[in-house]
């Protein structure tokens, strides 16, 4: 069996990929639930990073790719290509959503209180069971209502104390239907973020907090809940309640500096946006968006995350997945071109000495 | 599940050995900061693997811990650390500040003065003081090799000159027994004071970048400063604590439904001085 066949490549190709599907087979055991409510935060990475709103999807995709997250995403993204986009939902105003979990911390207690909710933060992660006692599950009160709190930044807003970045656009940017060109308007930026790779924001926001660049983030508010999303109708033009949505978002608050609109000082806010819950991805974000829109103390022009031509073309899974095992492809002919342009030098380097 | 079946102190005896090598080595060298190996623990990086190594590392049967987070000892971190070391050491826990022998604490000093019988476990983020101004490691070794903080300096004028005084609020440099600059870990400037003269051994451990610095009893600390500069720590004008009436304390702003308060930070010191306040009434 040979790499590239001269010729007669379909039949290794088809046998290759019946190799790949019957090795997953045991996937098909997995079903939609035990993916969408106990494997959650795989497939809201998949929402998120394939850039539709589907947790069937994510779980299929989870499936057929057998727990390979990218490229689970590339099937959703793949999917994408195929429906149509037919408007915009109204914005979604995330200090009104409905609270699932919600800290900050700025600040001791705030407003509506520290709202733990589901979380790993502080769990001991050992496979044996270090004295956990079992917690007894309250019964939920019926009577319970639905949670809403402003940001826990809300307070500085209104004393304005927070840089509020000037806005031209009147609409925000889809990057999925044309490209911008520089300067990148911060929405394409959010954009392309929020439907970045987890791991490539956490590693571009991991340099400006180490050392190269000078974000020194405060989470000022992290939430995780759900909020309606509302559409007006295309012939009766009402609004229509469509659908419900699960979200991470969060509000990070940077150094102090000079406010181009009036030279006072003021506080700067960076703020990360996603599907489903992923606080990494959110915060990593938030930071990013600091870096990019507020200039700190200098590291000497060594930082990189500052950079939005860095960030906007560096952050995509199913691009530089893509690219980097694209690698895999036949390079015979380049290659090729590349041993004679080497033979060449050498000769030349020879004949020389 | 298994049973849990763990060494004394979490550890098998090489990490412990590698560790104290390392804060051996730190004390000998009041500011600099010594590599350690750092082995990963069951709670996130970031979250206080660094001082937790260095406290698994020297805790003893006979000791006593208090951990805060801070200054508080039910800040859920504080709480989460402090239950898994006595989950793997089965140490006497304390909240009162004079009862512990060893405190890990996160961004505070306790406010109860300490005594040589104790020893002050930071946990840390960032133990290069170097990392604000050169982030390569390289240049940063040489740099405290000839004792050069020129770049520091220049940043504190360029502050000075923008905006009347450094903007570094907390984390700020300061110069160990006349060489090494270090950096304190995330304490606000109301605790660098506190460093000075100080009868315990302090000992920082950040466990990601994998680095362990100490200060050692009665070594002089001071803050990085221009001689015609005063140092200004943080000052809460007239407000105080609004459960124990303490004023010169580090005060914590709270945001509730009917305002925002204040209180204090150390609510050991808390606890006691409402205490005292009552009695005396």
């Amino acid at each position: 069996m040979s790499y590239v066949a001269i010729k007669g490549g379909t039949e290794a190709i088809r046998a290759s990929k019946q190799f790949f599907n019957d090795s997953l087979k045991a996937a098909e055991k997995i079903d939609d639930k035990a993916l969408i409510k106990g494997m959650v935060f795989s497939c809201d990475r998949v929402m998120g990073e394939g850039a539709l709103y589907t947790e069937k999807l994510s779980a299929e995709a989870i499936r057929r790719s057998g727990g390979d997250l990218f490229e689970a995403a590339f099937y959703v993204r793949a999917h994408r290509s195929t429906c149509q986009r037919i408007g915009q939902i109204e914005p979604v105003d995330t200090s009104k959503m409905c609270i699932l979990r919600r800290i900050s911390a700025a600040f001791k207690d705030i407003k509506g209180g520290q709202i733990l909710g589901p979380s790993c933060d502080y769990v001991i992660r050992l496979f044996t069971s270090f004295k956990e006692e079992a917690w007894k599950q309250r019964q939920s009160d019926p009577n319970s209502k639905d949670m809403y709190l402003e940001s826990a930044l809300g307070p500085f807003r209104q004393k304005d104390k927070v840089i509020i970045l000037e806005n031209s656009e009147k609409e925000p940017f889809d990057v999925t239907r044309t490209f911008p060109l520089p300067p990148y308007p911060r929405s394409a930026l959010m954009q392309v973020m929020s439907r970045g790779e987890t791991g490539a924001l956490l590693a571009f926001a991991y340099t400006t907090m180490r050392g190269y660049g000078d974000v020194h983030p405060t989470i000022g508010d992290l939430r995780l809940g759900t909020a309606p999303f509302s559409f007006e109708h295309p012939f009766t033009r009402k609004k229509a309640k469509v659908g419900e949505m699960r979200f991470t978002a969060c509000e990070t608050v940077g150094s102090f500096s000079r406010d181009k609109k009036d030279g006072k000082l003021r506080l700067s806010v960076g703020y990360g946006f996603c599907f489903g819950f992923n606080e990494t991805k959110a915060i990593s974000m938030s930071i990013l968006d600091l870096a990019m829109h507020h200039q700190g103390h200098s590291v000497g022009g060594m930082d990189i995350a500052s950079n939005p031509e860095i960030i906007i073309h560096h952050v995509d899974a199913v691009e530089s997945m893509g690219f980097s095992n694209h690698f895999k492809l036949p390079h015979y002919v380049t290659f090729q071109a590349d041993l004679h342009v080497f033979e060449a030098a050498k000769d030349n380097d020879d004949s020389a000495s | 599940m298994t049973t849990n079946k763990v060494t004394f102190g979490f550890f098998d005896e090489d990490a412990k050995k590698e560790i104290r090598r390392a804060s051996l080595k730190a004390v000998a060298l009041p500011g600099y900061i010594v590599p350690f190996a750092s082995r990963e623990m069951p709670i996130a990086r970031g979250w206080g693997t660094g001082g937790l190594q260095v406290t698994l590392s020297l805790i003893t049967e006979e000791d006593t811990l208090k951990v805060i987070d801070q200054g508080c000892d039910g800040s859920v971190n504080a709480v989460n650390i402090r239950e898994f070391i006595v989950s793997v050491t089965g140490v006497k826990q304390t909240m009162a500040t004079p009862e512990a022998t060893v405190i890990q604490t996160r961004h505070r000093v306790p406010e109860y003065p300490l005594t040589s019988n104790q020893i002050l476990v930071y946990q840390v983020p960032i133990p290069e003081v170097l990392t604000i101004v050169e982030p390569d490691t390289a240049k940063q070794k040489e740099m405290h090799a000839s004792v050069d903080y020129s770049k520091l300096w220049v940043l504190l004028y360029e502050d000075t000159s923008q905006f009347g005084d450094s903007r570094i609020s907390s984390r700020y440099p300061v110069r160990v027994n006349d060489h090494f600059v270090m950096d304190p870990s995330p304490i606000p400037k109301y605790d660098i004071p506190k460093l000075n003269n100080n009868p315990s051994l302090q000992l920082f451990g950040a466990g990601r970048e994998k680095r362990i610095y100490a200060i050692p009893p009665y070594t002089k600390v001071e803050p990085l400063k221009f001689t015609d500069r005063e140092f200004i720590i943080e000052d809460f004008g007239d407000k105080c604590c609004e459960r124990c009436g303490a004023t010169d304390v580090y005060l914590d702003e709270v945001h509730q439904e009917d305002g925002v308060h204040f209180f204090c930070s150390d609510t050991y010191h808390c606890d006691t001085n409402k205490n005292e306040v009552e009695d005396a009434a």
